[in-house]
Protein backbone atom coordinates (compact mmCIF):
# COMPACT_ATOMS: atom_id res chain seq x y z
CA UNK A 1 0.00 0.00 0.00
CA UNK A 2 1.12 3.51 -0.83
CA UNK A 3 2.53 5.35 2.09
CA UNK A 4 1.08 8.86 2.04
CA UNK A 5 3.76 11.32 3.07
CA UNK A 6 1.87 13.63 5.41
CA UNK A 7 4.94 15.64 6.19
CA UNK A 8 5.47 16.66 2.58
CA UNK A 9 1.77 17.16 2.02
CA UNK A 10 1.28 19.42 5.04
CA UNK A 11 4.42 21.39 4.30
CA UNK A 12 3.17 22.15 0.81
CA UNK A 13 -0.45 22.88 1.54
CA UNK A 14 0.33 25.24 4.39
CA UNK A 15 1.28 28.51 2.68
CA UNK A 16 3.77 29.86 5.28
CA UNK A 17 5.86 26.73 5.02
CA UNK A 18 5.29 26.20 1.30
CA UNK A 19 6.32 29.77 0.55
CA UNK A 20 9.72 29.14 2.04
CA UNK A 21 10.32 27.39 -1.22
CA UNK A 22 10.78 30.23 -3.73
CA UNK A 23 9.54 27.96 -6.51
CA UNK A 24 6.10 27.91 -4.90
CA UNK A 25 6.05 31.50 -3.70
CA UNK A 26 7.16 32.96 -7.00
CA UNK A 27 5.02 30.47 -8.84
CA UNK A 28 1.92 31.76 -7.14
CA UNK A 29 2.89 35.35 -7.87
CA UNK A 30 3.57 34.56 -11.53
CA UNK A 31 0.24 32.74 -11.85
CA UNK A 32 -1.75 35.64 -10.42
CA UNK A 33 0.12 38.36 -12.30
CA UNK A 34 0.04 36.50 -15.61
CA UNK A 35 -3.67 35.80 -15.18
CA UNK A 36 -4.49 39.46 -14.60
CA UNK A 37 -2.29 40.81 -17.38
CA UNK A 38 -3.30 38.16 -19.91
CA UNK A 39 -6.98 38.66 -19.11
CA UNK A 40 -6.60 42.43 -19.52
CA UNK A 41 -4.89 41.86 -22.86
CA UNK A 42 -7.69 39.49 -23.80
CA UNK A 43 -10.35 42.05 -22.98
CA UNK A 44 -8.65 44.73 -25.08
CA UNK A 45 -8.08 42.39 -28.03
CA UNK A 46 -11.60 41.04 -27.65
CA UNK A 47 -13.05 44.53 -27.76
CA UNK A 48 -11.18 45.36 -30.95
CA UNK A 49 -12.02 42.02 -32.52
CA UNK A 50 -15.70 42.49 -31.64
CA UNK A 51 -15.79 45.99 -33.09
CA UNK A 52 -13.87 44.72 -36.11
CA UNK A 53 -16.33 41.92 -36.63
CA UNK A 54 -19.21 44.40 -36.58
CA UNK A 55 -17.41 46.92 -38.76
CA UNK A 56 -18.83 48.10 -42.04
CA UNK A 57 -15.36 47.76 -43.56
CA UNK A 58 -14.84 44.26 -44.96
CA UNK A 59 -11.09 44.33 -44.25
CA UNK A 60 -11.66 44.75 -40.50
CA UNK A 61 -14.29 42.06 -40.55
CA UNK A 62 -11.97 39.60 -42.28
CA UNK A 63 -9.09 40.29 -39.92
CA UNK A 64 -11.35 39.72 -36.94
CA UNK A 65 -12.92 36.61 -38.41
CA UNK A 66 -9.57 35.03 -39.19
CA UNK A 67 -8.20 35.91 -35.78
CA UNK A 68 -11.16 34.39 -33.99
CA UNK A 69 -11.26 31.38 -36.30
CA UNK A 70 -7.59 30.55 -35.83
CA UNK A 71 -7.28 31.10 -32.11
CA UNK A 72 -10.49 29.36 -31.19
CA UNK A 73 -9.85 26.60 -33.67
CA UNK A 74 -6.39 25.52 -32.50
CA UNK A 75 -5.18 24.36 -29.07
CA UNK A 76 -3.72 26.94 -26.75
CA UNK A 77 -0.88 24.57 -25.89
CA UNK A 78 0.13 24.49 -29.54
CA UNK A 79 -0.24 28.27 -29.90
CA UNK A 80 1.96 28.83 -26.86
CA UNK A 81 4.66 26.44 -28.05
CA UNK A 82 4.60 27.95 -31.51
CA UNK A 83 4.94 31.44 -30.10
CA UNK A 84 7.77 30.70 -27.70
CA UNK A 85 9.80 27.97 -29.38
CA UNK A 86 8.74 28.71 -32.95
CA UNK A 87 9.43 32.43 -32.95
CA UNK A 88 12.56 31.83 -30.88
CA UNK A 89 14.14 29.44 -33.34
CA UNK A 90 13.43 31.70 -36.31
CA UNK A 91 14.81 34.71 -34.43
CA UNK A 92 11.73 36.67 -35.42
CA UNK A 93 11.50 37.43 -31.74
CA UNK A 94 13.79 35.83 -29.17
CA UNK A 95 11.84 36.76 -26.06
CA UNK A 96 14.75 38.34 -24.22
CA UNK A 97 14.28 38.88 -20.49
CA UNK A 98 13.68 42.46 -19.49
CA UNK A 99 13.58 44.37 -16.26
CA UNK A 100 10.62 46.19 -14.85
CA UNK A 101 11.96 47.99 -11.81
CA UNK A 102 13.69 45.28 -9.80
CA UNK A 103 11.69 42.43 -11.32
CA UNK A 104 12.89 40.39 -14.26
CA UNK A 105 10.18 39.48 -16.72
CA UNK A 106 11.49 36.36 -18.35
CA UNK A 107 10.94 35.63 -22.00
CA UNK A 108 8.83 32.62 -21.08
CA UNK A 109 6.52 34.75 -18.95
CA UNK A 110 6.18 37.26 -21.81
CA UNK A 111 5.36 34.48 -24.21
CA UNK A 112 2.90 33.01 -21.73
CA UNK A 113 1.11 36.32 -21.29
CA UNK A 114 0.97 36.88 -25.03
CA UNK A 115 -0.27 33.41 -25.85
CA UNK A 116 -2.88 33.40 -23.10
CA UNK A 117 -3.97 36.97 -23.86
CA UNK A 118 -4.21 36.52 -27.60
CA UNK A 119 -6.09 33.27 -27.19
CA UNK A 120 -8.39 34.85 -24.63
CA UNK A 121 -9.09 37.77 -26.95
CA UNK A 122 -10.64 35.39 -29.46
CA UNK A 123 -13.07 34.20 -26.79
CA UNK A 124 -13.71 37.65 -25.35
CA UNK A 125 -14.56 38.89 -28.85
CA UNK A 126 -17.71 36.82 -28.88
CA UNK A 127 -18.61 37.85 -25.34
CA UNK A 128 -18.11 41.53 -26.10
CA UNK A 129 -20.01 41.27 -29.35
CA UNK A 130 -22.94 39.56 -27.65
CA UNK A 131 -22.88 42.29 -25.02
CA UNK A 132 -22.94 45.07 -27.59
CA UNK A 133 -25.63 43.37 -29.63
CA UNK A 134 -27.82 43.01 -26.55
CA UNK A 135 -28.15 46.80 -26.39
CA UNK A 136 -31.20 48.25 -28.12
CA UNK A 137 -30.11 49.80 -31.45
CA UNK A 138 -32.27 52.78 -30.46
CA UNK A 139 -29.49 53.74 -28.04
CA UNK A 140 -26.99 54.16 -30.85
CA UNK A 141 -29.56 56.04 -32.92
CA UNK A 142 -30.37 58.40 -30.08
CA UNK A 143 -26.67 59.05 -29.50
CA UNK A 144 -26.07 59.68 -33.19
CA UNK A 145 -29.08 61.97 -33.43
CA UNK A 146 -27.44 64.07 -30.71
CA UNK A 147 -24.40 64.55 -32.91
CA UNK A 148 -22.19 61.83 -31.46
CA UNK A 149 -19.86 59.91 -33.73
CA UNK A 150 -19.93 56.11 -33.70
CA UNK A 151 -16.82 55.98 -31.53
CA UNK A 152 -18.10 58.43 -28.95
CA UNK A 153 -21.53 56.78 -28.84
CA UNK A 154 -19.88 53.38 -28.39
CA UNK A 155 -17.65 54.63 -25.62
CA UNK A 156 -20.18 56.71 -23.70
CA UNK A 157 -23.52 55.06 -24.37
CA UNK A 158 -23.30 51.50 -25.67
CA UNK A 159 -20.25 50.01 -23.94
CA UNK A 160 -21.17 51.17 -20.42
CA UNK A 161 -24.49 49.38 -20.85
CA UNK A 162 -22.94 46.38 -22.54
CA UNK A 163 -20.46 46.08 -19.65
CA UNK A 164 -23.31 44.94 -17.45
CA UNK A 165 -23.86 42.02 -19.80
CA UNK A 166 -20.15 41.39 -20.39
CA UNK A 167 -18.91 41.36 -16.80
CA UNK A 168 -20.47 38.10 -15.57
CA UNK A 169 -19.01 35.95 -18.39
CA UNK A 170 -15.79 37.95 -18.13
CA UNK A 171 -15.54 36.82 -14.51
CA UNK A 172 -15.95 33.23 -15.60
CA UNK A 173 -13.26 33.72 -18.22
CA UNK A 174 -10.88 34.98 -15.56
CA UNK A 175 -11.63 31.98 -13.39
CA UNK A 176 -10.70 29.81 -16.35
CA UNK A 177 -7.65 31.90 -17.06
CA UNK A 178 -6.14 31.26 -13.65
CA UNK A 179 -6.39 27.53 -14.23
CA UNK A 180 -5.22 27.73 -17.82
CA UNK A 181 -1.98 29.48 -16.82
CA UNK A 182 -0.82 26.00 -15.75
CA UNK A 183 -0.23 25.25 -19.42
CA UNK A 184 2.76 27.57 -19.22
CA UNK A 185 4.57 24.64 -17.62
CA UNK A 186 5.54 23.57 -21.15
CA UNK A 187 7.54 26.74 -21.68
CA UNK A 188 8.95 26.68 -18.12
CA UNK A 189 7.51 30.07 -17.30
CA UNK A 190 7.86 29.51 -13.56
CA UNK A 191 4.20 29.62 -12.61
CA UNK A 192 2.59 27.69 -9.80
CA UNK A 193 2.30 24.32 -11.49
CA UNK A 194 5.84 24.60 -12.77
CA UNK A 195 6.93 25.20 -9.18
CA UNK A 196 5.27 21.99 -8.01
CA UNK A 197 6.69 20.09 -10.96
CA UNK A 198 10.16 21.24 -10.04
CA UNK A 199 9.69 20.22 -6.43
CA UNK A 200 8.40 16.88 -7.63
CA UNK A 201 11.42 16.42 -9.83
CA UNK A 202 13.50 16.87 -6.71
CA UNK A 203 11.63 14.68 -4.21
CA UNK A 204 9.22 12.64 -6.38
CA UNK A 205 6.00 12.83 -4.39
CA UNK A 206 3.57 13.43 -7.26
CA UNK A 207 0.46 12.35 -5.35
CA UNK A 208 1.01 14.64 -2.36
CA UNK A 209 2.41 17.53 -4.36
CA UNK A 210 -0.20 17.60 -7.09
CA UNK A 211 -3.03 17.43 -4.59
CA UNK A 212 -1.41 20.40 -2.88
CA UNK A 213 -1.05 22.15 -6.25
CA UNK A 214 -4.70 21.59 -7.04
CA UNK A 215 -5.69 23.08 -3.67
CA UNK A 216 -3.82 26.30 -4.49
CA UNK A 217 -5.76 26.65 -7.72
CA UNK A 218 -8.95 25.90 -5.83
CA UNK A 219 -8.08 28.63 -3.35
CA UNK A 220 -7.49 31.14 -6.13
CA UNK A 221 -10.68 30.37 -8.00
CA UNK A 222 -12.71 30.35 -4.78
CA UNK A 223 -11.38 33.74 -3.68
CA UNK A 224 -12.12 35.02 -7.15
CA UNK A 225 -15.68 33.73 -7.09
CA UNK A 226 -16.31 35.76 -3.92
CA UNK A 227 -14.86 38.88 -5.52
CA UNK A 228 -16.90 38.23 -8.65
CA UNK A 229 -20.12 37.87 -6.65
CA UNK A 230 -19.39 41.19 -4.94
CA UNK A 231 -18.74 42.94 -8.25
CA UNK A 232 -21.88 41.55 -9.81
CA UNK A 233 -24.13 42.37 -6.91
CA UNK A 234 -22.86 45.95 -6.77
CA UNK A 235 -23.42 46.15 -10.51
CA UNK A 236 -26.94 44.85 -10.09
CA UNK A 237 -27.78 47.22 -7.26
CA UNK A 238 -26.73 50.28 -9.13
CA UNK A 239 -28.60 49.49 -12.29
CA UNK A 240 -31.64 47.91 -10.71
CA UNK A 241 -31.07 44.43 -12.10
CA UNK A 242 -32.18 41.02 -10.81
CA UNK A 243 -29.95 39.37 -8.25
CA UNK A 244 -27.05 37.40 -9.57
CA UNK A 245 -26.61 33.78 -8.47
CA UNK A 246 -25.67 33.26 -4.84
CA UNK A 247 -22.23 32.29 -3.68
CA UNK A 248 -23.17 28.66 -3.15
CA UNK A 249 -24.83 28.43 -6.55
CA UNK A 250 -21.74 29.93 -8.07
CA UNK A 251 -19.25 27.57 -6.47
CA UNK A 252 -21.18 24.38 -6.99
CA UNK A 253 -22.88 25.09 -10.29
CA UNK A 254 -20.96 23.04 -12.86
CA UNK A 255 -18.72 25.58 -14.55
CA UNK A 256 -19.52 23.99 -17.91
CA UNK A 257 -15.81 23.14 -17.97
CA UNK A 258 -14.21 24.46 -21.06
CA UNK A 259 -11.09 22.69 -19.88
CA UNK A 260 -7.94 22.97 -21.88
CA UNK A 261 -8.52 24.90 -25.05
CA UNK B 1 -34.33 74.08 -58.69
CA UNK B 2 -30.84 74.26 -57.22
CA UNK B 3 -28.19 71.95 -58.58
CA UNK B 4 -26.92 69.49 -55.99
CA UNK B 5 -23.60 71.14 -55.25
CA UNK B 6 -25.02 74.59 -54.75
CA UNK B 7 -26.02 75.40 -51.22
CA UNK B 8 -29.46 76.78 -50.64
CA UNK B 9 -29.22 80.48 -50.20
CA UNK B 10 -32.65 81.10 -48.75
CA UNK B 11 -31.92 80.78 -45.06
CA UNK B 12 -35.63 80.63 -44.32
CA UNK B 13 -35.80 77.15 -45.77
CA UNK B 14 -34.80 74.74 -43.02
CA UNK B 15 -35.58 71.48 -44.80
CA UNK B 16 -35.82 70.89 -48.48
CA UNK B 17 -36.38 67.43 -49.92
CA UNK B 18 -36.13 66.91 -53.65
CA UNK B 19 -37.29 63.76 -55.40
CA UNK B 20 -36.30 61.55 -52.47
CA UNK B 21 -36.50 57.83 -53.12
CA UNK B 22 -35.84 55.07 -50.69
CA UNK B 23 -35.97 51.31 -51.09
CA UNK B 24 -35.82 48.58 -48.50
CA UNK B 25 -34.79 45.71 -50.71
CA UNK B 26 -37.53 45.39 -53.29
CA UNK B 27 -39.87 47.60 -51.27
CA UNK B 28 -40.12 51.14 -52.60
CA UNK B 29 -40.92 53.05 -49.41
CA UNK B 30 -40.42 56.65 -50.50
CA UNK B 31 -41.38 57.76 -54.00
CA UNK B 32 -40.20 61.11 -55.27
CA UNK B 33 -40.87 62.97 -52.06
CA UNK B 34 -40.67 66.77 -52.42
CA UNK B 35 -41.09 68.84 -49.32
CA UNK B 36 -40.04 72.24 -48.11
CA UNK B 37 -40.22 73.32 -44.49
CA UNK B 38 -39.70 76.95 -43.64
CA UNK B 39 -38.28 78.48 -40.54
CA UNK B 40 -40.58 78.23 -37.50
CA UNK B 41 -43.03 76.16 -39.44
CA UNK B 42 -44.67 73.21 -37.73
CA UNK B 43 -45.38 70.40 -40.15
CA UNK B 44 -47.31 67.34 -39.06
CA UNK B 45 -46.97 64.29 -41.25
CA UNK B 46 -49.83 61.84 -41.03
CA UNK B 47 -50.66 58.69 -42.89
CA UNK B 48 -51.44 55.02 -42.41
CA UNK B 49 -48.79 52.81 -40.85
CA UNK B 50 -46.27 51.61 -43.39
CA UNK B 51 -46.80 54.70 -45.49
CA UNK B 52 -43.15 55.72 -45.15
CA UNK B 53 -43.67 58.75 -42.94
CA UNK B 54 -41.29 57.63 -40.19
CA UNK B 55 -38.74 56.52 -42.75
CA UNK B 56 -38.84 59.94 -44.35
CA UNK B 57 -38.34 61.61 -40.98
CA UNK B 58 -35.33 59.38 -40.32
CA UNK B 59 -33.86 60.32 -43.70
CA UNK B 60 -33.88 63.97 -42.66
CA UNK B 61 -31.13 63.35 -40.11
CA UNK B 62 -29.60 60.55 -42.16
CA UNK B 63 -30.47 57.73 -39.78
CA UNK B 64 -31.65 56.16 -43.03
CA UNK B 65 -29.80 56.46 -46.30
CA UNK B 66 -31.67 57.58 -49.35
CA UNK B 67 -31.31 55.95 -52.75
CA UNK B 68 -31.85 59.02 -54.85
CA UNK B 69 -32.81 62.66 -54.57
CA UNK B 70 -31.47 65.25 -52.19
CA UNK B 71 -32.29 66.44 -48.72
CA UNK B 72 -31.01 69.79 -47.55
CA UNK B 73 -31.10 70.75 -43.90
CA UNK B 74 -30.11 74.24 -42.83
CA UNK B 75 -28.93 74.91 -46.35
CA UNK B 76 -26.58 71.94 -46.66
CA UNK B 77 -27.17 68.57 -48.21
CA UNK B 78 -27.37 66.00 -45.45
CA UNK B 79 -25.44 62.77 -45.48
CA UNK B 80 -23.94 63.23 -48.91
CA UNK B 81 -21.74 65.52 -50.91
CA UNK B 82 -21.59 65.99 -54.59
CA UNK B 83 -18.49 64.80 -56.40
CA UNK B 84 -18.72 65.51 -60.10
CA UNK B 85 -22.45 64.86 -60.23
CA UNK B 86 -22.15 61.69 -58.18
CA UNK B 87 -23.40 61.63 -54.61
CA UNK B 88 -20.89 60.28 -52.10
CA UNK B 89 -21.74 59.54 -48.51
CA UNK B 90 -20.33 62.20 -46.22
CA UNK B 91 -17.70 61.54 -43.58
CA UNK B 92 -18.99 60.39 -40.23
CA UNK B 93 -17.76 63.57 -38.60
CA UNK B 94 -19.63 65.80 -41.02
CA UNK B 95 -22.81 63.83 -40.60
CA UNK B 96 -22.46 64.04 -36.82
CA UNK B 97 -21.90 67.79 -37.04
CA UNK B 98 -25.09 68.22 -39.03
CA UNK B 99 -27.09 65.96 -36.77
CA UNK B 100 -26.07 68.05 -33.78
CA UNK B 101 -28.26 70.82 -35.22
CA UNK B 102 -31.26 68.52 -35.56
CA UNK B 103 -33.13 67.35 -32.49
CA UNK B 104 -34.90 64.04 -32.64
CA UNK B 105 -37.49 62.53 -30.35
CA UNK B 106 -38.24 58.84 -30.72
CA UNK B 107 -41.35 56.80 -30.27
CA UNK B 108 -39.71 54.69 -27.59
CA UNK B 109 -37.86 57.61 -25.93
CA UNK B 110 -34.43 55.96 -26.17
CA UNK B 111 -33.20 57.63 -23.02
CA UNK B 112 -29.84 56.35 -21.83
CA UNK B 113 -30.79 54.01 -18.98
CA UNK B 114 -27.41 54.18 -17.23
CA UNK B 115 -27.62 57.96 -16.86
CA UNK B 116 -29.90 60.12 -14.71
CA UNK B 117 -32.28 62.62 -16.25
CA UNK B 118 -29.80 65.48 -15.96
CA UNK B 119 -26.93 63.30 -17.17
CA UNK B 120 -28.98 62.30 -20.20
CA UNK B 121 -29.47 65.96 -20.98
CA UNK B 122 -25.89 67.18 -20.51
CA UNK B 123 -24.16 64.22 -22.17
CA UNK B 124 -24.19 65.57 -25.72
CA UNK B 125 -23.63 69.26 -24.88
CA UNK B 126 -20.55 68.42 -22.81
CA UNK B 127 -19.15 65.71 -25.10
CA UNK B 128 -20.09 67.04 -28.52
CA UNK B 129 -20.33 70.79 -28.04
CA UNK B 130 -17.70 70.85 -25.27
CA UNK B 131 -19.93 73.08 -23.16
CA UNK B 132 -18.39 73.54 -19.69
CA UNK B 133 -20.03 71.18 -17.21
CA UNK B 134 -21.40 73.90 -14.94
CA UNK B 135 -23.05 75.72 -17.78
CA UNK B 136 -24.42 72.52 -19.31
CA UNK B 137 -25.89 71.62 -15.94
CA UNK B 138 -27.51 75.01 -15.50
CA UNK B 139 -28.95 74.82 -19.02
CA UNK B 140 -30.10 71.28 -18.36
CA UNK B 141 -31.88 72.25 -15.17
CA UNK B 142 -33.63 75.06 -16.96
CA UNK B 143 -34.80 72.61 -19.61
CA UNK B 144 -36.02 70.14 -17.02
CA UNK B 145 -37.98 72.91 -15.41
CA UNK B 146 -39.42 73.86 -18.75
CA UNK B 147 -40.75 70.33 -19.32
CA UNK B 148 -42.03 70.31 -15.75
CA UNK B 149 -39.56 67.81 -14.31
CA UNK B 150 -37.18 69.89 -12.21
CA UNK B 151 -37.70 67.50 -9.30
CA UNK B 152 -36.73 64.42 -11.38
CA UNK B 153 -33.23 65.66 -12.04
CA UNK B 154 -31.42 62.73 -10.44
CA UNK B 155 -33.84 59.96 -11.31
CA UNK B 156 -32.90 57.19 -13.69
CA UNK B 157 -35.16 56.60 -16.70
CA UNK B 158 -36.60 53.40 -15.22
CA UNK B 159 -37.80 55.45 -12.25
CA UNK B 160 -39.86 57.71 -14.51
CA UNK B 161 -43.24 57.17 -16.17
CA UNK B 162 -43.42 56.98 -19.95
CA UNK B 163 -44.69 60.54 -20.22
CA UNK B 164 -41.92 61.80 -17.97
CA UNK B 165 -39.31 59.88 -19.95
CA UNK B 166 -40.52 61.39 -23.18
CA UNK B 167 -40.38 64.88 -21.68
CA UNK B 168 -36.79 64.25 -20.56
CA UNK B 169 -36.06 63.03 -24.10
CA UNK B 170 -37.44 66.30 -25.48
CA UNK B 171 -35.28 68.26 -23.03
CA UNK B 172 -32.28 66.17 -24.07
CA UNK B 173 -32.83 67.03 -27.72
CA UNK B 174 -33.35 70.72 -26.93
CA UNK B 175 -30.11 70.84 -24.93
CA UNK B 176 -28.17 70.82 -28.19
CA UNK B 177 -30.01 74.01 -29.18
CA UNK B 178 -31.12 72.55 -32.49
CA UNK B 179 -32.87 74.67 -35.05
CA UNK B 180 -35.04 71.80 -36.21
CA UNK B 181 -36.89 69.23 -34.14
CA UNK B 182 -38.06 65.90 -35.50
CA UNK B 183 -40.68 63.93 -33.59
CA UNK B 184 -41.18 60.31 -34.59
CA UNK B 185 -44.59 59.28 -33.22
CA UNK B 186 -43.69 60.73 -29.82
CA UNK B 187 -46.89 59.63 -28.09
CA UNK B 188 -47.55 56.26 -29.72
CA UNK B 189 -45.84 54.26 -26.97
CA UNK B 190 -47.54 56.13 -24.14
CA UNK B 191 -50.49 55.19 -21.98
CA UNK B 192 -53.45 57.42 -22.88
CA UNK B 193 -53.31 59.42 -19.66
CA UNK B 194 -49.74 60.50 -20.38
CA UNK B 195 -50.21 61.69 -23.92
CA UNK B 196 -51.51 65.09 -22.85
CA UNK B 197 -48.45 66.09 -20.83
CA UNK B 198 -46.14 65.36 -23.77
CA UNK B 199 -48.36 67.14 -26.29
CA UNK B 200 -48.52 70.18 -23.99
CA UNK B 201 -44.75 70.46 -24.06
CA UNK B 202 -44.76 70.09 -27.83
CA UNK B 203 -47.45 72.72 -28.30
CA UNK B 204 -45.42 75.08 -26.18
CA UNK B 205 -42.39 74.41 -28.38
CA UNK B 206 -44.39 74.85 -31.56
CA UNK B 207 -44.57 78.59 -30.99
CA UNK B 208 -40.85 79.03 -31.34
CA UNK B 209 -39.32 76.17 -33.30
CA UNK B 210 -39.24 74.51 -36.65
CA UNK B 211 -40.78 71.12 -36.12
CA UNK B 212 -41.62 68.09 -38.20
CA UNK B 213 -43.89 65.72 -36.35
CA UNK B 214 -45.00 62.28 -37.40
CA UNK B 215 -48.08 61.62 -35.33
CA UNK B 216 -51.54 60.18 -35.15
CA UNK B 217 -52.66 62.88 -32.73
CA UNK B 218 -55.20 64.80 -34.77
CA UNK B 219 -55.94 67.12 -31.86
CA UNK B 220 -52.32 68.19 -31.79
CA UNK B 221 -52.23 68.55 -35.56
CA UNK B 222 -55.29 70.74 -35.48
CA UNK B 223 -54.00 72.92 -32.67
CA UNK B 224 -50.31 73.25 -33.42
CA UNK B 225 -49.62 72.48 -37.06
CA UNK B 226 -49.10 75.14 -39.69
CA UNK B 227 -49.36 72.49 -42.33
CA UNK B 228 -50.44 68.90 -42.51
CA UNK B 229 -48.80 66.54 -44.96
CA UNK B 230 -50.67 63.37 -45.77
CA UNK B 231 -48.48 60.48 -46.90
CA UNK B 232 -49.68 57.19 -48.27
CA UNK B 233 -47.80 54.46 -50.12
CA UNK B 234 -44.55 56.42 -49.94
CA UNK B 235 -46.00 59.48 -51.66
CA UNK B 236 -47.22 62.84 -50.50
CA UNK B 237 -50.90 62.74 -51.36
CA UNK B 238 -51.79 66.22 -50.25
CA UNK B 239 -50.72 68.99 -47.94
CA UNK B 240 -52.74 71.85 -46.55
CA UNK B 241 -53.37 73.96 -43.49
CA UNK B 242 -55.15 72.04 -40.71
CA UNK B 243 -58.44 73.92 -41.25
CA UNK B 244 -58.46 73.14 -44.93
CA UNK B 245 -57.17 69.62 -44.48
CA UNK B 246 -59.79 68.49 -42.02
CA UNK B 247 -62.68 70.50 -43.50
CA UNK B 248 -62.22 69.76 -47.16
CA UNK B 249 -59.68 67.08 -47.99
CA UNK B 250 -59.09 66.98 -51.71
CA UNK B 251 -58.21 63.37 -52.40
CA UNK B 252 -60.32 60.30 -51.92
CA UNK B 253 -57.53 58.52 -50.03
CA UNK B 254 -57.28 61.36 -47.53
CA UNK B 255 -61.01 61.26 -46.96
CA UNK B 256 -60.86 57.52 -46.43
CA UNK B 257 -57.99 57.82 -43.97
CA UNK B 258 -59.68 60.61 -42.04
CA UNK B 259 -62.94 58.71 -41.80
CA UNK B 260 -61.02 55.74 -40.36
CA UNK B 261 -59.29 57.71 -37.62
CA UNK B 262 -61.95 60.29 -36.85
CA UNK B 263 -64.90 57.98 -36.33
Amino acid sequence: MYHFDWQVFLKYIWPPSAFQDPLIRNGLIVTVVVSVVAQALGVVLGLFAALGKMSKFPLFRWISEIYIWYFRGTPLLVQMSLLFFGLGVTHIYDFPDFLVGAVTITGAVQAGILALGINEGAYMAEIVRAGIESIDPGQMEAAKSLGMTYGLAMQRIVLPQAAKVIIPPLGNEFNNMMKTTSLMVVISAGELFYGFEQVNARIFKPFELFIAASLYYLLLTTIWSFIQAKIESSLGERKGVEHSPSMMQRIFAGTSGKGVR
Amino acid sequence: MPTPNVKLTDSNIIVKAEKVNKHFGSLHVLKDIDLEVRKNEVVVIIGPSGSGKSTFLRCINHLEKINSGHIYVNGHMIGYHDRGGKLMEDSERNIARQRAEIGMVFQRFNLFPHLTAIENIIEAPTRVRKTPLEQARADGERLLKRVGLADKRDQYPNQLSGGQQQRVAIARALAMKPNLMLFDEPTSALDPEMIGEVLDVMKELAHEMTMIVVSHEMGFARAAADRIVFVDGGQIIEQASPQEFFASPRSERTRQFLSQILH
